[in-house]
């Protein structure tokens, strides 16, 4: 398999801080790629620096053989690079139909005059955004909620508007930051079945998270990152039983260590 | 024109006193700024109350000086006090435009409850000094533009120790640097903002009793003095204290060079031409805010 | 429905100079009419786009004026007047638009207020063209096909037309894609950004369009007015524009329209002491900022989300 996304040598220091120190990986086209590491170990730093939502000191981003690095963050999204935030980040006074209509309407043909005259062109646009839409609410069980405004969901069901959002245009690689981090685990089965679907179909995801059970189901490569650098990487079981890794995570908080119980159990 | 040294040097000591009262607004609302991350539209009407109480206080106080600024600055420094335990005290960190709102609306009650009682009527105030001043060679000053200036400069020595040595200073200092981690370590956001807002308030008091002897008295007149305090906030960096004060005083300057060669049109206009040219090529301001920097 | 309404609203209001004959209650439907359109317009920047601008009160004094200098001075028409007062806005607002909207949040408040106060200066100040603070008297009533819109109630029609022209447009615009967009900015403009929209061209648009419709507005008021003079620069605009939004809602477009005709007829009725009428606007304008901070619309708003809150449990 072919490199979707290169990132070489990538380097940022928050005042002398080093959040990241020469870190390098690929995600492979077609793959769910793992990224995990100790609380700030620098992950989500490593996707706002991918994305463009932060200046990066030094290093490369290609994603499909574009140089991306430095780009500005609407720019790599046209390119096909989409993200979910760490914090929810939704539009919480819209209805969850304007939320993904608005995900997606960067990506199609229709302009404002299209819509004016309600073309055939903004109509069809319209038609596949609202189809496109109705899978993923589907998919993420929100069917009901359609209407409504977001911001009376739970923390968790916001999670999952953001994943959607994420999705709607289908972008060549989806980037997300803790995706079922305080969703209902009774539904992390499901957005596991659900992302396997995706990726079989084949959209390409890079996905930071704490919980170890998700990714080790879910992923193919599993990068590891530690105070900035990247400690090891290889398959989910090699990962797992990687003794450097192990040390990394004793030193970890107690979230972290009730998500590798849960993991184990 | 040829132009004439002793008159440039007149300017440009006139410059400087200005600025050090301009600085002296600025410095208070880049307080509040740094601690709360609010703007207060009415910090111009503190300064106008200052003056107010300092043309009350001195026909009491038998025209003596001194003593009628300590009443002006602590009246502003209680009028800093209701503001901020009436209404500043419930705005949260990120509510930016609401503030600005909020304070918008204090401002109008104030300017126009105090022109209903005291009506728009500009007052002279005289005090202890009169119009003497020091004459040196062909250059003279007024003593209360002299007191005035000298009055800020201490008042910026004496911030400058608050900042730097107590306990107070340094919690304000961390509060405008890092939130978060300044509420880990216990510090009491509520009571840190309190004390800032009461200390630009009295610096503010003290910036309206030391203009009262020089301009004439209105309720307007804290409104265009804040305007230009805005801009200088602007112009040396949000929140930036060292900045402002340097702003303020270059404007002093600029402005009373401008006075004294061209039409005073340009003199007004002066600030915000150097603002919008500023954020032109510096969108943080001259000297970029790194949290809130004392020396 | 809410369409439906509006356009019996707007036949209702065109029939007021038929069920009276008060110049007096006439104008003050004229400002009405036009303070909403302004509002409106600050509606567009601040309650969609989140962009509070201090900058209209320029807009509008500019408006104003170069709608009087086009027919005083320039020797062209009232209608001419308006479309350039409109341009030279929507040029202003860009060129001042792109600087200041690239700078923080905070900075940018600041900037358009001065950029307000600079207006004002040069009102006064640029005697030659202005007249200064004497002002421009006399302006004469706009013409069209050979008739004069000479009586307060024929101009009333032109505030109308004007205001309904405008209003439409603001609500085809505000309900359309790129009004969907500007409520996105406001809300979460990192998520915008990672969506692949670039917000900078739609809030400098969301600023001209605000500044082209406020200079249009301002036309019209100095026509009505007939005299201009640096008291159009006057602070109290601002905030009366800034009122009605609050209290309609910001956001809301219905919810400011509304506001724009019920509070507009309030400076009239208070006309007891100008005093007295600011401390008013002042005390409501803090009260409602703690009360109902999301203005009339927004309280509605929140009654009904909290009703479905309540059915999902
Ligand atoms: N905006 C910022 N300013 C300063 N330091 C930051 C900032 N964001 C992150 N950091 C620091 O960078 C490091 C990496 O953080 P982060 O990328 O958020 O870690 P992770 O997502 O792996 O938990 C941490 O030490 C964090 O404190
Ligand atoms: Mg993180």
């Amino acid at each position: 398999m072919t490199a979707l996304l290169s990132v070489s040598d990538l380097r940022k220091a928050y005042s002398g801080v080093h959040a990241l120190d020469s870190v390098s990986f690929e995600v492979a086209a077609g793959s769910i790629t793992g990224l995990i590491g100790p609380n700030g170990s620098g992950k989500s730093t490593a996707i706002d620096c991918i994305s463009g939502f932060q200046k990066l000191d030094g290093g490369k981003v290609v994603l499909a053989g574009t140089d991306i690095t430095g780009k500005p963050a609407h720019l790599i999204a046209r390119a096909g690079l989409m993200r979910t935030f760490q914090t929810v980040r939704i539009y919480e006074r819209l209805s969850l139909r304007d939320n993904l209509a608005i995900a997606a309407q960067q990506f199609d043909q229709a302009t404002w005059i299209d819509e004016f005259f309600r073309t055939r062109r903004y109509r069809d646009a319209v038609e596949q955004s609202e189809q496109r839409a109705a899978e993923l609410v589907d998919l993420i069980g929100l069917r009901k909620y359609y209407e409504i405004e977001t911001g009376i969901l739970s923390y968790g069901q916001k999670k999952l508007v953001a994943l959607a959002a994420a999705l709607m245009p289908h972008p060549r690689i989806v980037v997300l930051d803790e995706p079922v981090a305080g969703v209902n685990p009774s539904r992390i089965r499901e957005i596991e079945v659900a992302l396997q679907q995706l990726n079989r179909a084949g959209e390409t995801f890079l996905i930071v998270e704490h919980n170890v059970e998700f990714i080790t189901n879910l992923c193919h490569q599993v990068i590891v990152l530690e105070q900035g650098r990247k400690l090891t990487e290889g398959t989910a079981a090699a990962i797992h039983t990687d003794a450097r890794v192990l040390e990394a995570y004793l030193g970890m908080t107690p979230e972290m260590a009730e998500a590798e119980m849960r993991g184990a159990a | 024109m040829t132009i004439d040294a002793v008159y440039l040097l007149q300017l440009t000591l006139n410059g400087i006193a200005l600025g050090l009262l301009y600085a002296l607004i600025a410095v208070g609302l880049s307080l509040i700024f740094g601690v709360m991350e609010i703007i207060n539209f009415a910090h111009g009407e503190l300064l106008m109350l200052g003056a107010f109480a300092m043309c009350f206080a001195l026909p009491v106080m038998g025209l003596l000086y001194w003593p009628a600024m300590a009443t002006a600055i602590v009246a502003t420094m209680l009028a800093g006090f209701v503001i901020y335990e009436g209404l500043l005290v419930r705005l949260k960190p990120d509510e930016f435009e609401r503030s600005i709102l909020i304070t918008l609306g204090l401002s109008i009650i104030i300017i126009h409850v105090m022109q209903y009682l005291f009506t728009a009527t500009p007052r002279m105030v005289d005090s202890q000094y009169g119009f003497d001043g020091v004459e040196i060679g062909a250059i003279r000053i007024t003593w209360t533009r002299v007191i005035g200036a000298a009055a800020a400069v201490a008042a910026f020595a004496g911030l400058y120790l608050v900042l730097r040595y107590t306990q107070f200073g340094r919690a304000m200092r961390a509060i405008a640097q890092n939130r978060d981690a300044a509420l880990m370590v216990g510090i009491r956001p509520r009571v840190v903002a309190r004390n800032a807002v009461i200390l630009a308030a009295g610096l503010c008091g003290l910036a309206g009793a030391a203009i009262s002897p020089i301009q004439l008295v209105t309720p307007y007149m804290g409104q265009f003095l804040i305007f230009k305090a805005f801009a200088l906030v602007i112009i040396g960096g949000l929140g930036n204290i060292p900045g402002a004060v340097v702003a303020a005083i270059g404007l002093g300057l600029v402005e009373s060079w401008i006075g004294g060669f061209f039409e005073i049109a340009w003199q007004e206009a002066a600030v915000f031409v150097i603002m919008i040219a500023v954020l032109f090529l510096r969108p943080d301001g001259l000297f970029k805010r790194g949290g809130m920097r004392v020396g | 429905m809410k369409l439906l309404l509006a356009l019996l609203g707007a036949l209702a209001f065109a029939a007021l100079p038929l069920v009276t004959s008060s110049n007096y209650i006439i104008g003050v439907g004229i400002s009405a009419l036009i303070f909403t359109v302004a509002a409106a317009a600050l509606n567009l920047v601040y309650g969609f786009t989140g962009l509070l601008s201090f900058a209209q009160l320029g807009f509008w004094g500019i408006g104003g004026y170069a709608t009087t200098l086009t027919v005083m001075t320039f020797g062209g028409n009232f209608w001419l007047g308006v479309v350039y007062a409109a341009l030279l806005n929507a040029a202003l607002a860009l060129v001042i638009g792109y600087p200041i909207l690239r700078t923080n949040r905070h900075a940018f408040v600041i900037s358009t207020l001065t950029f307000a106060l600079l207006v004002a200066l040069i009102a006064r100040d640029w005697v030659t063209l202005t007249r200064g603070p004497l002002g421009i008297p006399n302006i004469p009533r706009p013409q069209a096909f050979g008739f004069a819109f000479e009586t307060t109630p024929s101009f009333y029609w032109v505030a109308w037309a004007f205001s309904v022209a405008t209003i439409g447009f603001l609500y085809a615009l505000c309900s359309s894609r790129i009004g969907r967009t500007l409520i996105a900015i406001k809300q979460n403009e990192p998520l915008v950004r990672a969506q692949g929209i670039s917000p900078m061209p739609y809030k400098l648009a969301s600023f001209a369009i605000g500044a082209a419709i406020t200079g249009a507005a301002g036309g019209v008021f100095a026509f009505h007015l007939r005299v201009i003079d640096p008291g159009f620069l006057d602070f109290y605009y601002m905030q009366t524009f800034l009122i009605i939004v609050i209290i309609g809602g910001a956001g809301s477009f219905w919810g400011v329209i509304a506001a724009g005709i019920a509070l507009s007829a309030l400076p009239e009725a208070l006309r007891f002491s100008a005093d007295f009428r600011m401390i008013i606007y002042g005390v409501i304008l803090v009260a409602a900022m703690f009360v109902m901070p999301t203005g009339v619309a927004g309280w509605l708003r929140e009654r009904k989300i909290a009703r479905m809150r309540q059915a999902l449990q």
